[in-house]
């Protein structure tokens, strides 16, 4: 087997044409899992990367470098009424190279509520665990010891601990982690076992072909097949488009740009499944407090997340549930985050060695008649998505709640004072000053939001009016189309994604060489 | 600073702060772009490296509103100092152009005082007010009714803040000691494939090596 390569965009001649046994498009948790089950196979693939090809070379552990390079529209990707900021991964692994390596397997409850309420079939926890057990292998998923969690962790481990809250460590995809804190920005020694460091060149040493600098714009369908992959080289530097075009003739295309890019890709083909493309994209939207401590945190050290309670991940049929976590907290991300600005911001800001945040990921997707956010196209030559969340009723009420515990939490834990991410923010200075909560400006632009797990978009399902992908992963209207990543899921998880991402891809596979 | 009387249409959730139909009428109605022009704004000096997305009134109203997101002092170095308008139009120039656009459009409105003239009775651009009427406009925008005003405030302070905080210049400050040192290796090999062995390290897997 003749091995691969990874060309960036400057080594791509202009007018090039290629043939292949499958095109995937994207090379995230989804893309690449599938590329290196298909080459596997002895197919011959080419994986399409929009982003750069960014390695441990550059992974200097500054963000000023890290989000212009890694990630989508610098790190600045937002709904378009700027009311949720959305990290998400832009380069070669996609999200894994820039998440912070927590894995879970998709809830059973989550597979269930798939298959009563959105008709998929055949995806039950027997089927995936053949290839959740070969990811956590090859990818050395394990808990995280708890005397290695640092202490940002702790203030949630001790919270929860204090109040009898549930609580768990969290499994992460490291092998010789050194438990520095920048996964967010690049792990320097490949210690995350991103798809850039494993899977990837796993696959390329098997024969795949990846392009970074690669975007692909459309699918030139013909009859009920996909023709053609055309592809826009850009400029590594600029990220513009160099003017140069590619075109991938393949027997099977798989899209895998992840929620957002490809239900985009699949409009932008004039692919819209009856008005489904683009509907049902769930964030997990995220509240925040941070609190502050008599003793050093120092949140921008140390494994970022290894603690996750999972108290509140059911509150009843009318509420959205939501799991709590902890974000490392750097300078520039960690200030942008935070409310307010002046004299009071700038004091709060020096009091960075001390504070502690936690997350609270609201679960979406579940309620009936809750249908998510959409992604949709802006005008010809504005190459930015539209894409908008409504927040309504149930989310600020979790929202609410959400921030109520978390603080309770952190006062558990010793914290002097709590503040929202409320404009202007919303101090506490004890328990008893939680219920001020009540009063907040619950409304969007008032409060923080961000996501950084994006869901949905194409979801699977037996039915093709309600759904844009069959069964197989397959889409339904065509017979050499397949979308493989986490924009298939019917609803969010209620757990980080990546391995459930991991997981589908690798049981999809079959289904995609089958049709080669 | 609110309005008396104008009905004020509904906007749309968009980023697009320069509709067709909505500014455009308004600025017919005070009599046209001329007014507005007339109204110069502060200038701050400009780096010696020279701008490449941001004209110098638009960087002089991005250093005016750091100033006041954040005045310096207590350990703070101050913006000339961190050189936040030349960060800024550095990051600009990597943004999308269509956003950066935007965020310049943005700029200028925000300082000729097109909404504040509209909606109050503010005349003076942003630039040319003390420090103090600065944060009550800066104020007054994060916390508006007004949608548009919350988007155009969260899109400058955004700017801003990274344009500052990006810097190591900014790291005393808040106490950062900057990454641990000894990590990142800037001639680890780039790998391509195409026949080249493959570099060993933690990416690799070694079937017969226990985990962590």
């Amino acid at each position: 087997m003749t091995e691969g390569r990874i060309y960036t965009g400057e080594e791509v001649r202009g007018g090039q044409q290629l043939q292949c046994d499958v095109c995937v498009v994207g090379s995230g948790a989804g893309g690449s899992v599938l590329a290196h089950e298909l080459v596997s196979r002895g197919l011959q693939v080419v994986m399409l990367e929009e982003g750069g090809y960014h390695t441990r070379r550059e992974f200097d552990l500054q963000e000023s470098k890290a989000f212009p390079n890694l990630y989508q529209e610098l790190g600045n990707r937002t709904t378009d009424d700027l009311s949720i900021t959305i990290l998400q991964g832009r380069s070669i692994g996609g999200g894994t190279t820039v998440n912070w390596c927590s894995s879970f397997r998709t809830p059973k409850r989550i597979l269930d509520h798939w298959r009563d309420v959105h008709r998929v079939d055949g995806l039950s926890e027997d089927v995936l665990r053949p290839h959740w057990e070969a990811i956590e292998k090859r990818l050395h998923i394990a808990e995280w010891p708890e005397e290695r969690m640092n202490r940002n962790n702790r203030v949630l481990w001790d919270g929860c601990g204090k109040l009898g809250y549930s609580r768990g460590l969290i499994p992460r995809n490291v092998n010789n982690c050194a438990d520095l804190g920048y996964c967010g920005v690049g792990c320097p020694i490949d210690a995350k076992q991103s798809m850039l460091a494993t899977m990837i060149p796993d696959a390329v040493e098997k024969g795949l072909t990846v392009y970074a600098n690669a975007s692909a714009r459309r699918l030139r369908i013909e009859g009920r097949k996909v023709a053609a992959v055309e592809v826009d080289v850009l400029d590594a530097e600029s990220r513009r488009s160099s003017g140069r075009t590619l075109t991938v003739r393949p027997k099977v295309a798989a899209v895998c740009g992840g929620a957002l890019n490809s239900p985009a890709l699949l409009l932008r083909s004039g692919l819209t499944a009856h008005g489904r493309v683009g509907k049902r994209t769930f964030l997990h939207p995220v509240v925040i407090t941070v609190a502050d401590f008599d003793e050093p945190v120092e949140a921008f050290s140390g494994a970022p997340q290894s603690v996750h309670s999972h108290h509140f991940i059911e509150r009843g049929p009318e509420k959205m549930g939501f799991f709590i976590e902890v974000p490392p907290i750097h300078p520039m991300l960690g200030a942008i985050t935070l409310s307010g600005f002046g004299i009071h911001y700038q004091r709060f800001l020096s009091r960075l060695p001390y504070v502690n945040a936690c997350i609270a990921l609201i679960v979406d997707g579940l309620l009936p008649g809750e249908e998510g956010g959409t992604v949709g196209l802006r005008a010809q030559g504005d190459g930015r998505l539209k894409i908008r969340y409504p927040l309504t009723e149930p989310h600020w009420e979790a929202f609410r709640t959400a921030c109520k515990e978390m603080a309770r939490i952190q006062f558990a834990a010793g914290a002097k004072t709590v503040v929202t991410l409320h404009s202007p923010p919303l101090l506490m200075r004890s328990v008893d000053e939680i219920s001020k909560l009540d009063s907040a400006p619950w409304e969007k632009l008032r409060v923080r939001v961000v996501t950084a797990h994006q869901m949905g978009g194409c979801s699977m399902g037996k039915d093709p009016s309600t759904s844009v992908v069959d069964n197989r992963l397959r889409y339904h209207e065509l017979d050499n189309l397949f979308v493989v990543d986490g924009s298939v899921f019917p609803t969010s998880l209620g757990v980080n994604p990546q391995e459930s991402i991991f997981g589908i891809a690798r049981w999809a596979a079959q289904h995609v060489a089958a049709a080669v | 600073m609110r309005s008396g009387g104008q009905p004020i249409p509904r906007v749309e959730e968009r980023r697009s702060f320069l509709k067709k139909g909505l500014l455009g009428g308004l600025i017919l109605a005070i009599g046209g772009v001329g007014f507005l022009a007339s109204r110069r704004s502060r200038l701050a000096p400009l780096p010696p490296q020279g701008l490449r997305v941001l004209d110098p009134s638009e960087y002089a109203v991005v250093m005016a509103i750091a100033a006041r997101m954040v005045p310096g002092g207590e350990g703070f170095p101050s913006v000339q100092e961190v050189g936040v308008g030349l960060n800024a139009d550095g990051i600009l120039v990597r943004t999308d152009p269509a956003a950066a656009k935007e965020v310049k459009q943005l700029l200028k409105l925000f300082e000729n005082a097109l909404a504040g003239f509209i909606f109050s009775a503010r005349i003076r651009p942003f630039t040319q007010l003390p420090p103090e009427e600065q944060d009550q406009v800066l104020e007054e925008w994060q916390s508006s009714r007004l949608e548009i005003r919350r988007t155009g405030f969260t899109a400058l302070r955004t700017l801003v803040l990274a344009s500052y905080f990006g810097s190591p210049l900014s790291w005393p400050a808040v106490h950062y000691p900057g990454p641990p040192p000894g990590f990142h290796q800037p001639d680890a090999p780039v790998w391509r494939g195409g026949g080249e062995k493959r570099p060993d390290g933690n990416g690799v897997f070694h079937p017969e090596a226990s985990n962590d």
